[in-house]
């Protein structure tokens, strides 16, 4: 039996940074595109991490989401990140319905020290492809969104982070008594993702 | 043990403090979320507050504007009418001072006709009139006057206004952060009342040091009690490698027990075949010593194998003994072995307790774990370590900006329509657009002729006064014997002030000036190099500083400067 030895790509701080913090632009796509926050015609087809992965075109939405993206991937680069929360509300209400939470572990050598690491990039991409598919398949199990939602995204950083100037702060907008379910997480040796979902009770739901 | 126990009474203690903690951070953000609401209604009934006290304020400018605007327009034609009045005043003193030479000369010749009278009575007639123009004018002058007042006081109004919509809007600041101070105050109040064991504002810092210390302690027994654990279960591995030996000994030391026993029931049957033979041989050699007698030619035959014998008996007494010495020995082995086995399973028991204790604490962590963890999936975190932020969402207010831009964009084309609509008036073949533009016209010619007459009247009035002052000038140097030179500026601080500067007439050279200030009722010398003469200053020692009179000190200078130049 032959064995393979899989060729491992140097990861930098950087590039470990531009990997996540892209992953979350699409993930933040798909949840919107699965949940139906957005109407489909709303969105379009693209090819990535060897999957149909569907990105919006609202200019207001893909505006947010590119800012967003170019300031998760500063802290990122300084390790002053600790979690993504992308949260779905009511738009009547203001009720927050599920909360989509990315944590993520650093290591802080590589942030110090500045060294690299090593992973094959074939495996980053399955990892996140498994997480994209799981997205996906979440309808099968989530409680139907049947009234108008939106979105908003909350990032938890480190206590000393400079709050920028488009940004504030906010309560964690958390749901009381959620289910949750966890999902698969990816690795790029410097960034560590995991994904979980927490919902509203189906019994609450049902109730109300 | 007495760790192990410390460690879970300081767990659960510190569970139950993180517990109350996670309580009161509960009941703290609520509050300051209900504060936040209730600051954002009042925010909200402020800032309409805020634009009523606006709208009313830019009313009240508009309206002084308009009265500003009217009361200027008013000066203006006030102006020019005293201008013109000023004018015809001059004429009138011409004509009058022309008529009064004509009357004079008319005395002188004593003429007497009836046309003279009747010219005299013409001219005063006309005279009255100039009179009444005269008062005209004066009133018009006072009047003048009375509006510069008027803008001057409306200039000082309209400062004061500034100053007090300034201090309105500070005001307005001052008040919105007392509100907030007192319903941060009133907040606190009702915090230091939920929190126990404080009782005024100062305790506040205290009791959350003393809670951040207790936090910091059950963090760092957390941290000791998970030492301790991961020592108990390197010890516990430790103790059931151990259990692990003691058990292998007890099997080997039992199979020991076993061999010995084994070996010992053989070494008794050997001893009892042995005792059996030798009772034998002594039942043999009896029976062997009894027939003797008969038999006495066997005896030393028989006594070599009763020596034999005898010996083979004290051989195996010795081989008897030495077997009974092993047995005795094997004994104690054996009960060594027993009291090492029954020690070695006494620990083994007390392993095994402690193995169950410690799967307990594992499963009670693992719990604990497994709480964590879902408190984390919530969303739950620390705010020591953490602060949560989210992106001001620029969606909504772009929606907004896009419907104002779309109101603004309606407003703006219902303006242009109806600016076409004026634009076609006025363009309409008729009367209409003509009328309007032939009364605008007229009312802008009536207005400039305005204008005109009263700057020729302020006009005249200058000269007049221009003249009057300098014979005024004139009269008070030769009376007092003083060139005075006036002069007006204003002190930084906007008070006004006027200088003085006399010269006598009997001064000997242009240096010999006196300078007096005026300021608000007040005259006060100042010093020069004329007046820091030993002489002058003596004079000023004694008839102003003494005697509190500048008249003397003139007067008396005036008379000293007389005589040095009568003298010279």
């Amino acid at each position: 039996m032959v064995s393979r030895t899989v060729a491992k790509d140097i990861i930098t701080l950087r590039g470990s940074a531009a990997i996540v913090s892209e992953f979350f632009g699409y993930a933040a796509n798909s949840i919107l595109y699965n949940r139906g926050v957005y109407p489909e015609e709303s969105f379009v087809k693209v090819k990535k991490y060897g999957l149909p992965m569907l990105l919006t075109q609202d200019d207001g939405v893909k505006s947010f989401i590119s800012n967003l993206n170019a300031q998760l991937s500063e802290w990122l680069e300084a390790g002053k990140l600790q979690r993504v929360v992308l949260v779905i509300m009511s738009k009547a209400t203001g009720e927050v319905l599920e909360r989509w939470n990315f944590s993520i572990e650093t290591d802080n050598e590589v942030v110090e020290k500045g060294v690299s690491r090593e992973k094959s990039d074939k495996e980053i991409m399955r990892e996140i492809q498994a997480i994209m598919r799981q997205i996906a398949s979440s309808i099968t199990y989530l409680p139907c969104l049947d009234e108008p939602c939106v979105f908003d995204v909350l990032a938890y950083t480190d206590k000393d982070v400079a709050v920028p100037f488009t940004w504030i702060e906010s309560d964690a907008k958390l749901i009381a008594n959620p289910q949750m379910v966890k999902l698969h997480s990816f690795d790029t040796k410097i960034h560590k993702v995991d994904t979980l979902v927490s919902y509203k009770n189906d019994d609450e739901w049902e109730e109300q | 043990m007495n760790l192990r126990k410390k460690a879970e009474s300081s767990a659960v203690s510190a569970g139950e403090k993180a517990t109350l903690l996670e309580g009161k951070f509960g009941q703290l953000s609520e509050s300051s979320e209900r504060e936040k609401k209730r600051l954002h209604n009042e925010l909200a009934q402020l800032k309409s507050e805020s634009k009523l006290s606006i709208s009313r304020i830019s009313a009240d400018l508009e309206r002084m504007e308009c009265r500003a605007k009217i009361a200027e327009e008013e000066s203006d034609l006030l102006k020019e009418q005293l201008e013109d009045l000023k004018k015809q005043l001059n004429e009138c003193l011409l004509q009058k001072r022309e008529a009064e030479k004509k009357l004079s000369s008319f005395t002188l010749q004593d003429v007497t006709s009836a046309g003279n009278n009747i010219l005299v009575k013409h001219l005063q007639e006309e005279l009255r009139n100039y009179e009444s123009e005269v008062q005209e004018a004066r009133k018009l002058k006072s009047s003048h006057e009375n509006i510069e007042l008027l803008k001057e006081k409306l200039l000082e109004e309209k400062g004061h206004r500034e100053r007090a919509e300034s201090q309105l809007s500070k005001s307005h600041e001052l008040q919105l952060s007392l509100n907030n101070l007192e319903n941060e105050l009133s907040s606190w109040k009702l915090m230091m009342k939920d929190i126990p064991g404080v009782s005024c504002p100062q305790d506040i810092p205290v009791k959350f040091a003393a809670l951040q210390k207790e936090v910091i302690d059950s963090t760092m027994k957390v941290g000791k009690a998970n030492a301790c654990l991961k020592q108990m279960e390197v010890s516990l591995d430790a103790a059931q490698l151990g259990k692990q030996n003691a058990e292998a000994e007890a099997a080997l030391g039992k199979e020991k027990a076993e061999v010995s026993k084994s070996e010992i029931k053989r070494i008794e049957l050997m001893l009892s075949m042995v005792t059996d033979e030798r009772d034998k041989l002594r039942s043999v050699i009896n029976k062997l010593k009894w027939p003797k007698n008969e038999e006495m030619g066997d005896e030393a035959a028989q006594k070599t194998v009763v020596q034999e014998l005898e010996l083979s008996f004290v051989k195996k007494e010795s081989v008897i003994k030495e077997l009974e010495n092993n047995l005795c020995q094997q004994k104690e082995l054996n009960n060594r072995q027993h009291n090492e086995i029954k020690l070695l399973n006494e620990r083994l028991n007390n392993e095994a307790r402690r193995i169950k204790s410690l799967e307990r604490e594992g499963d009670q962590l693992r719990s604990e774990i497994s709480l964590l963890e879902s408190k984390l999936g919530q969303g739950e975190f620390s705010c020591a370590n953490t602060k949560v932020l989210r992106m001001v969402n620029t969606l909504g207010v772009d929606n907004e900006a896009k419907r104002t831009i779309e109101a603004l964009q309606t407003e703006l084309q219902k303006t242009k329509e109806r600016l076409q609509a004026v634009e076609e008036l006025k363009s309409q073949p008729g009367d209409t657009g003509k009328l309007v533009d032939s009364y605008i016209s007229e009312k802008i010619l009536k207005l400039k002729e305005q204008i005109a007459t009263l700057e020729k009247r302020e006009e005249r009035y200058k000269t007049v006064f221009a003249d009057r002052i300098s014979v005024f000038r004139r009269a008070c140097c030769e009376l007092f014997g003083y060139k005075i030179v006036m002069d007006e500026h204003q002190r930084p601080n906007g008070i006004p002030v006027t200088h003085f500067k006399l010269q006598s007439i009997y001064a000997q050279s242009d240096d010999e000036k006196l300078e007096f200030e005026y300021e608000s009722g007040n005259t006060n010398i100042l010093a020069n190099d004329y007046t820091s003469q030993p002489e002058i200053s003596r004079q000023i020692e004694i008839f102003i500083r003494k005697m509190n009179s500048i008249p003397a000190f003139t007067a008396n200078l005036t008379v000293e400067s007389f005589n040095k130049r009568t003298l010279s």
